[in-house]
């Protein structure tokens, strides 16, 4: 520890916590009995996991009929979904790998269940290209794989493929990622653990010894993986917004895409990540681990993101009216003021004036406010997408094939049913490993517990 | 007994010229269906008794475990085992025929496959549709194959025939006809030969009288002819010779007498171009926007209560011109009054090359439009009195007088022929009232129908595509009809069962094809004296036409004075309901059709029953109204339901907002709302007929005034409308009364639903023929602009359509805007041709209709009284197509011809393709259209038929088999007909030589009966396709988004005289 301290550092880790008590917190809920709000929340998710499931089938059975989509409407919940739940499987991967390589220390509060929530998120996103299709039994046909079929092989100048290699690529390094700052975790579970769950955490933790030639190699993964990680980060909602910026569909054709993607779903992955923050702190009781300084920092990144987002609508409409180009400006004119007006509202609303709130102090400190205001976020991020996607279909270039859009019940259920997917799947993890990564909170604990800081949670 | 010299013999019996066998194979048909014959004696008296049945259910049941396996049952298609000699599998054979229904005719070929007839192609040799069609005459084929079809003679119990034998109707028919009063109530009839037919029967039973109706009547032209020229006649008209046309509520180009002629004469004078600006000048005075009125110059609107008096008005116009006697007439709307003025200084100045004509089935106005056009010397140039018509003869009087016939015990026993006026006619329960008081009555006709269930027998009729016969459309012009199927029912040809009761001599029961027989009977004598009479008839039998050219009657005897008119029409106040017989089901007759009922209408682009128009109003503001505020959310899939008072009754009917509505009136389309009909037909829209009325001469009035439209009442959550968008820069007047363009200034409102878009679209270009240069200037500059732009893409779009479509063929397209009518006979042909799903009401009502060609409606000019422009959209085969780059699979490509292909196979179903379509053209099997699903439960019921649609062995019938029939879940479109460039490439290969244009034609080509469309090979320089696209109004639609389009438009020209809204 250094001898000296910076005043404007603020503690990361509350309640003078020794080594012993981090391990205690944190491996707790991987060893007891879940509590009732746990249980009634799994079953819940189980619930709406079932839901969505049986939708799911229908769909596949019946047919896409099963939705409400339409001859020019081609993608409307499913597509707006995928994108959403993509976006939001952002957060976790910048956390755990550029603000690793920024150094970024308030990151290992919640780099592990902000990873989880990556994986989970881009899990559900993956689901939508699969069973949107209308032949989900031949979804395999995107796939370069070796075929008597000429061989055949699938259209690589098209997005959607791009999309493919994209998400297969991020989810991968994100599950490796994530795998591997649990080793040492299970390790430390493993170290306490009894009859089988020993022999389970054995195996979890491949053997992880805890020797100096570990922790070297453990460091140069995480590094070597971060530095992967990183581009991808930016690529895959890049390669997502070229699914729209490359077709010729006004609303959909604009080269501002890839970066305005990128904001936005840091912006909404960030959201998300608090959202889920503050209901596992609270169940879990982490309130020491993940504080109210975590909390503002991750607020902060949400104000300039969502900042930048805010820009790019602005510069849409500018460049709609520059353009001279009268199916571009018809399509701006149409999502303000269209069929789809609300939706718009929507998404101008949360996304641009709602995460200006956190200029104060008073609000992005407020764990109420934060709450209420992500849940925003993330609906307002929704009618973005809503947004882009079906309202520019919509109303495109032939007035005789215009359209309206308004789900069925089955696309409402499978767009549940995610929900039911990713709060199973988070829920679950919760249970199995620990929500904080505690090797990654020791090695901070020096530097940012309240005691070795003189600042305890009373006085800030 | 041997025959010795035969050198090639097929199997013993042959050989031994065994005399059941040489009988046998001298049939090309047999007589009964192929069911009665495996019935005979010996199957039928075969007995299984419970015991048996198990005994052959497990022997089954084991047999079938062990031979299945897991293995997928192979349908195998079996060989003939003596091949026909016509039939050549795969290659389709044409027969000339006749579409006739009632009065509607059209002279076709049928094109079969493998025996069955697929499709229906016009008749190019036949001088009066010179090749054309309609979208009833396309969608025949399908009636061919309708489940609901009457399968047996029937005798009429409770809801449904009961099946009973031909001999015991013969027996029951001839007994009530021997006790006199008969009745034959028919259809208009062309055919000489039906004619023959009857007067035979009128020969054996004397006190037979006939009475003749028309779904739709026109019985007061008829009557206005024989008051004027002496003889009751249906003139020909020559819309092509006439500079101006002006039509009193009837719409030609959609189903008055003869729409697909007109239609074909009537473009001809409407082809302006830079060089050519002449075009006629056509005026229709209507209340609603109908068919032919969207396609007028200019529209003068007047209530239908108001168009006797507009005739007169017109009459004492022009009379005062002519000198003519005028007449005490009521007045129409000040505004119709001085429109009139302005034409009749037109029509007095194109004297002899003008033309009046009127669907007012009232005399006295008829007899005004007769003297208008005499007084304009019409007749003998516009107007040919020697090739009449024959496709209307009803007579609305006959029919009130049987009717009271029937009711006063005076009619013995009823024949019914193809009529139904149990459903079309006003006075049905008076007549369904006097049906109850005659003794016999027997229906012929191929379908159940309301008419049927109140009598006594059904003897069905054969389909016209199993019938012999002959049709006299226009005096003079012959056409045949001849069978392509051997009847595929216990059915009975209506001639063959007249001339069965009336014991015809004529009629030879045992020969092969007794029709056929009497056919011939009665054309020998009537050819040409040399040759042989059986080489000419084949021949005749081969063209399907033939022309009998009679001298031109110089001296026309016109009677007419003043005196004969009265009884013209009062207008009424209020609002008034006018009822119109739209293109697609008539009055009922094709209300089974599902072809014709999906098929949406031309201006409301409604499909799957009738909806109430209501008119348009704008507030001057920036929303359009229509009454009670009805239908603000349309665009949602809903329509308001209201309840529509007239005289007295009321019924609830949805309803839609129509430009060109006239303020203060509704309408409705008759045909609808049939009770007795078959799956596809039922609960369809609402009927409409007890609201008609009839004048002092029996003659159905087609509209009625005190109508009451209440607010909302409920909802029809199917709104069954492919295109909610209503137009493309319809102009109004603002607050301050000054001339703005309503759709940009309606964008400006929150969440309204019927915007206009901006209007600078290359989609649709249209001008007045007057500003024809200033118009070439701006296209110039449009499309050079476009190109400009493109020019700076940094993929060389142009270099690669060189180098790759260059040489060889490169398939493109041409459509003439001007020529297009939107008849909608392009779009039932491209479903015939291309195995295209009917869908139903809640599928169309979710914009899942799966047409590949669809008929675009744009209005344009001022709202109230707006201009339309039909529009042909179908896959453009863009050379840089956007659907192409984006499949991830590669379902979609390009062929070296430059067709953008699909392969359903490989089609995973992303839609991608068709969201990047900039012109909306690509459809997806959202559910199990076809019935042909891996899962076999999931199918549509297109009208909650006990069946899903299509699922059953009759209706597949139809199925072209040169086009795959598309599964669940992959995307389709347009293939510019691909099977037929296929073909006619084989055909041109075979023959050693390159293909001409006229090989290739696709359906929707062939069906057009103006040749609005041309379809050929872009590098053969001297085409007719080349010679199409070198017009100076021609464009690109959305040319700068640079997709390389294939197929060019053809700027509409509309010859609007503006200072008639003045």
């Amino acid at each position: 520890m250094s001898s000296h301290v910076s005043s404007i550092r603020e503690p990361l880790v509350f309640g003078n916590k020794t080594y012993h008590n981090i391990t205690e917190d944190l491996v707790a809920p991987t060893e007891k009995t879940p509590g009732k709000l746990w249980i009634a929340m799994f079953i819940l998710a189980v619930g709406v996991l079932a839901m969505g499931v049986y939708a799911v089938t229908y769909t596949i059975y019946y047919g896409i009929g099963a939705w409400n989509l339409n001859r020019t409407i081609g993608w409307g919940w499913d597509i707006t979904n995928f994108v959403w739940w993509i976006g939001i499987g952002h957060a976790g991967t910048l956390i755990s790998a550029i603000l690793l390589l920024f150094r970024q220390r308030w990151r290992t509060g919640v780099n592990r269940a902000a990873e989880a929530m990556t994986i989970f998120a881009v899990i559900c996103a993956a689901m939508f290209p699969l069973i949107h299709v209308g032949r989900a039994w031949d979804v395999f046909f995107f796939f370069p794989y070796p075929n008597t079929r000429g061989p055949l092989w699938p259209n690589f100048v098209s997005p959607l493929l791009w999309d493919v290699f994209a998400i297969s690529t991020y989810f991968t390094i994100s599950v490796l990622f994530w795998y591997t700052g649990l080793v040492p975790d299970f390790a430390t579970i493993r170290d306490r653990a009894k009859g089988f769950r020993k022999k389970l955490y054995s195996a979890l933790s491949f053997g992880w010894k805890g020797s100096a030639k570990n922790w070297q190699r453990f460091e140069s993964v995480s590094l070597v993986l971060a530095g992967l990680a990183t581009p991808l980060v930016l690529s895959v909602h890049t390669i997502v917004s070229f699914d729209f910026a490359t077709s010729v569909i006004p609303g959909w054709h604009t080269t501002i895409f890839p970066p305005y993607f990128v904001a936005g779903a840091v912006f909404s992955g960030f959201a998300m990540v608090l959202t889920l923050m503050l209901i596992t702190r609270k169940i879990l009781h982490l309130e020491e681990y993940i504080t109210v300084n975590h909390i503002e920092s991750m607020n902060k990144v949400i104000l300039v993101t969502g900042s930048i987002v805010g820009v790019a609508y602005i510069t849409e409409l500018a460049i709609a009216w520059y353009s001279g180009y009268v199916y571009e400006q018809f399509a701006f004119l149409n999502r303000a003021k269209g069929i789809y007006w609300w939706s718009y509202f929507g998404m101008m609303f949360n996304n641009v004036v709602i995460p200006q709130l956190f200029w104060s102090k008073k609000i992005r400190t407020s764990v109420a406010w934060t709450f209420f205001l992500s849940i925003l976020i993330n609906v307002g991020m929704w009618f973005e997408r809503f947004v882009i996607i079906s309202t520019s279909i919509a109303r495109d270039y032939l007035p005789s094939a215009w359209s309206y859009y308004i789900p069925t019940g089955i696309e409402i259920m499978i767009y549940l049913g995610t929900f039911g997917l990713f709060f199973t799947l988070f829920l679950g993890f919760t249970r199995v490993a620990p929500v904080v990564a505690i090797a990654e909170v020791k090695s901070i604990l020096k530097d940012y517990g309240d005691q070795y800081l003189d600042k305890t949670q009373e006085n800030i | 007994m041997k025959d010795k010299k035969k050198q090639y013999w097929i199997g013993t019996d042959e050989l031994n010229n065994v005399p059941e066998f040489i009988e046998e194979a001298s049939y090309e048909y047999h007589d009964e269906p192929l069911l009665n014959i495996a019935e005979d004696e010996k199957t039928l008296g075969v007995k299984t008794n419970r015991r048996d049945f198990l005994k052959f259910l497990g022997f089954g049941l084991g047999a079938a475990t062990v031979a299945a396996g897991c293995d997928i049952p192979v349908k195998k298609a079996i060989p003939y085992v003596v091949k026909p000699e016509t039939i050549v599998p795969g290659i389709a054979t044409y027969y000339a025929s006749s579409f006739v229904h009632g009065g509607d005719y059209c002279p076709i070929l049928v094109k079969t496959r493998e025996g069955r007839p697929i499709k229906i192609e016009g008749n190019s040799l036949s001088p009066i549709i010179k090749g054309g069609t309609s979208a009833r005459a396309q969608a025949y084929v399908l009636d061919l194959y309708d489940v609901n079809r009457l399968q047996f003679p029937g005798k009429v119990g409770d809801g449904k025939p009961a099946k009973t034998d031909w001999a015991e109707i013969d027996r029951a028919a001839k007994s009530a006809f021997a006790k006199g009063n008969v009745r034959i109530l028919t259809n208009t009839i062309m055919s000489p030969m039906t004619q023959a037919a009857i007067a035979e029967f009128v020969a054996k039973y004397p006190d037979t009288q006939v009475v003749t109706i028309d779904p739709v009547s026109s019985s007061a032209l008829l009557q206005a002819n024989e008051a004027t020229f002496g003889s009751r006649f249906v003139p020909g008209y020559r819309f092509d010779k006439a500079d101006v046309i002006v039509s009193f509520g009837a719409d030609f180009l959609g189903t008055w007498i003869s729409p697909t002629e007109f239609a074909a004469q009537y473009v001809k004078n409407r082809k302006a171009s830079a060089k050519n600006k002449h075009m006629s000048w056509h005026v229709q005075v209507e209340s609603r926007m109908s068919l032919t009125g969207s396609n007028a110059d200019n529209r003068i609107m007047v209530k239908p209560s108001e168009q006797g008096a507009a005739i007169a008005t017109l009459y004492n116009l022009l009379a005062g011109k002519a000198g003519g006697a005028k007449i005490a007439a009521p007045h129409p709307n000040e505004k119709a009054a001085s429109a009139l003025a302005k034409v009749a200084n037109k029509l007095w100045a194109n004297r002899g090359k003008s033309l009046i004509v009127s669907d007012s089935n009232n005399k006295a106005e008829q007899i005004l439009v007769n003297a208008m056009n005499n007084m304009l010397g019409n007749y003998g140039s516009t107007i040919d009195l020697t090739a009449t018509s024959n496709q209307r003869q009803g007579n609305d009087t006959d029919f009130k007088q049987l009717v009271a016939d029937m009711n006063a015990g005076r009619v013995g026993s009823l024949i019914v022929m193809d009529a139904n006026p149990a459903f079309t006619r006003p006075n049905a329960a008076k007549f369904l009232a006097g049906m109850k008081k005659v003794k016999f009555k027997v229906a012929l006709g191929t379908h159940y129908n309301e008419t049927a269930a109140a009598c006594d027998y059904v003897a069905p009729n054969h389909h016209g595509l199993e019938s012999w016969g002959d049709v006299e459309a226009k005096r003079g012009q012959y056409s045949f009809i001849q069978p392509t199927i051997a009847p595929l029912f216990d059915t009975r040809q209506k001639e063959a069962s007249l001339l069965i009761w009336a014991e015809s001599p004529n009629y030879q029961a045992s020969a092969e094809q007794p029709m056929y027989e009497y056919l011939k009977a009665q054309w020998n004598g009537r050819l040409n004296a040399n040759g042989s009479f059986q080489k000419q008839f084949d021949k005749l039998l081969h063209d399907g036409v033939y022309t009998v050219i009679y001298e031109t009657k110089d001296d026309v005897n016109f009677n007419f004075d003043p005196s004969m008119v009265s009884g013209i029409t009062k207008p009424g106040s209020g609002m008034e309901i006018s009822f119109f017989e739209d293109f697609r089901v008539g009055a009922g007759e094709y209300a089974n059709n599902p072809w014709l009922i999906e098929l949406p209408d031309a201006v409301s682009r409604t499909s799957w029953g009738n909806y109430l128009a209501l008119p348009i109003e704008w507030d001057g503001g920036n929303e359009f109204t229509t009454l009670h505020g009805l239908n603000p959310e349309e665009f949602k899939g809903w329509a308001d339901k209201v309840k529509l008072t007239v005289g007295g009754s009321d019924k609830e009917v949805a309803v839609i907002r129509q430009f060109g509505q006239m303020k203060d009136t509704v309408s409705l389309s008759l045909g609808y709302g049939r009770t007795v009909v078959g799956d596809a037909g039922k609960d369809v829209g609402i009927d409409v007929n007890p609201w008609l009325s009839m004048d002092k001469d029996g003659n159905v009035q087609y509209f009625a005034s005190a109508v009451e439209v209440s607010p909302k009442v409920g909802k029809d959550k199917h709104f069954s409308c492919v295109q909610y968008h209503h137009s493309l820069g319809v102009t109004g007047t603002d607050k301050s009364g000054e001339k703005i363009n309503v759709d940009e200034k309606t964008l400006m409102t929150l969440g309204e639903g019927m915007q206009g878009g901006l209007v600078d679209r290359s989609v649709m270009y249209q001008t007045n023929v007057r500003e024809m240069d200033e118009f070439l200037e701006h296209l110039k500059e449009k499309r050079a602009e476009a190109q400009e732009l493109n020019s700076k893409s940094l993929y060389p779009v142009e270099k690669y359509q060189r180098e790759r479509y260059g040489e060889g063929h490169h398939w493109g397209m041409h459509i003439d805007m001007n020529a297009c009518i939107g008849c909608g006979a392009c779009a039932v042909a491209c479903m015939a041709e291309n195995n295209v799903p009917v869908v139903g009401k809640e599928e169309v009502s979710r914009h899942h209709e799966m047409t590949w060609l669809r008929i675009d409606r744009y209005f344009y000019g001022d709202y109230e009284n707006p201009n339309a422009v039909y529009q042909p959209m179908m896959c453009q085969h863009c050379d840089n197509a956007p659907c192409e780059n984006v499949c991830p699979v590669n379902a979609t490509n390009h062929s070296s011809e430059g067709l953008n292909q699909m392969a359903y196979n490989r089609c995973v179903g992303t839609r991608y393709c068709a969201n990047n379509c900039p012109y909306k053209v690509r459809r997806f099997n959202w559910l199990d259209y076809s019935t042909a699903d891996l899962f076999e439960d999931n199918p549509t019921y297109v009208n909650k038929e006990s069946l899903p649609y299509g699922s059953d062995n009759l209706t597949r019938m139809v199925l072209n088999p040169d086009v795959t029939v598309r599964v669940r879940g992959v995307i389709e479109k347009c293939s510019f007909c691909v099977q037929r460039l296929q073909e006619g490439k084989l055909v041109a290969k075979k023959e050693g030589r390159r293909l001409r244009d006229s090989d290739v034609k696709s359906a929707c080509q062939t069906a057009c009966p103006t040749e609005a469309i041309v379809m050929g090979d872009l590098n053969n320089k001297d085409g007719e396709l080349n010679k199409r696209r070198q017009n100076s109004l021609n464009y690109i639609a959305l040319e700068e988004v640079d997709v390389a389009s294939s197929v060019m438009y053809q700027t509409k020209v509309n010859n609007r005289d503006e200072s008639l809204d003045a």
